[in-house]
């Protein structure tokens, strides 16, 4: 059953004709033994991909392709990285995109594609002047 | 934040389906972000808040230099 209904399909759509740039979303995930979120992630991922030419789906084997996962620090799966062309966006999903979380990953998606970062003229100053060392941000969400 | 600087990485973790990080970062509310594993943030700010937040900034502008 499809994830999205065909009127969400037609919104979202609509919403992904912004992106301009491909973007790849790299799932992270393994052939045996894979959690049932990883599945539901690829079914996300798909439905996404299929609503906007310029998006595709890449999965990688958490298992087999090590460096892969370690070049992009993937330590746990399902884990979904953004390409903006061949770039790493360093926006990171963990865990099944499902209900909230697949709208921020649309989000996310079309800031991939585009090249603005959508902040304001009063955020960008702060990042210019304060972000002087690798910064990680983790936000933890539930899908409710 | 992670679109405007190469130095900011952004993730977005369900917290029920990685409960080991969850555990280790005490998160009991979402949304709940946490920074360089060390600052905590509570809940949806305003974009410039959370910008402050992130960057450890305080709330209001600092008082212009003498």
């Amino acid at each position: 059953m499809a994830l999205l209904s065909e009127q969400d399909q037609r919104v979202v759509r609509e919403h992904l004709t912004a992106i301009q740039q491909p973007v790849t979303l790299l799932l992270f995930t393994q052939t045996f033994d894979a959690p049932e979120t990883a599945r539901m992630a690829r079914q996300a991922l798909d439905e996404l991909a299929g609503l906007n030419d310029l998006i595709r789906v890449e999965e990688v084997n958490f298992v087999l392709e090590r460096e892969r996962a370690a070049k992009y620090g993937i330590e746990h799966i399902p884990a979904i990285v953004l390409l903006s062309g061949e770039e790493d966006t360093r926006m990171r999903f963990l865990g099944a995109p499902a209900g909230y979380e697949f709208m921020s990953l649309i989000e996310a998606v079309i800031l991939a594609g585009t090249t603005d970062s959508r902040l304001t003229p009063e955020s960008r100053a702060l990042i210019s002047a304060h972000v002087t060392a690798p910064t990680n941000i983790q936000v933890f969400v539930t899908p409710t | 934040m992670a679109r405007e600087n190469a130095l900011v990485q952004a993730s977005c973790v369900e917290a029920t389906e990685f409960m080991d990080l969850s555990r280790k970062f005490r998160v009991t509310g979402v949304p709940k972000t946490i920074v360089n594993g060390s600052i905590e943030i509570l809940g949806a700010l305003p974009e410039e808040m959370f910008v402050r937040s992130v960057l450890n900034l305080p709330e209001n502008d600092a008082p212009p230099e003498a």
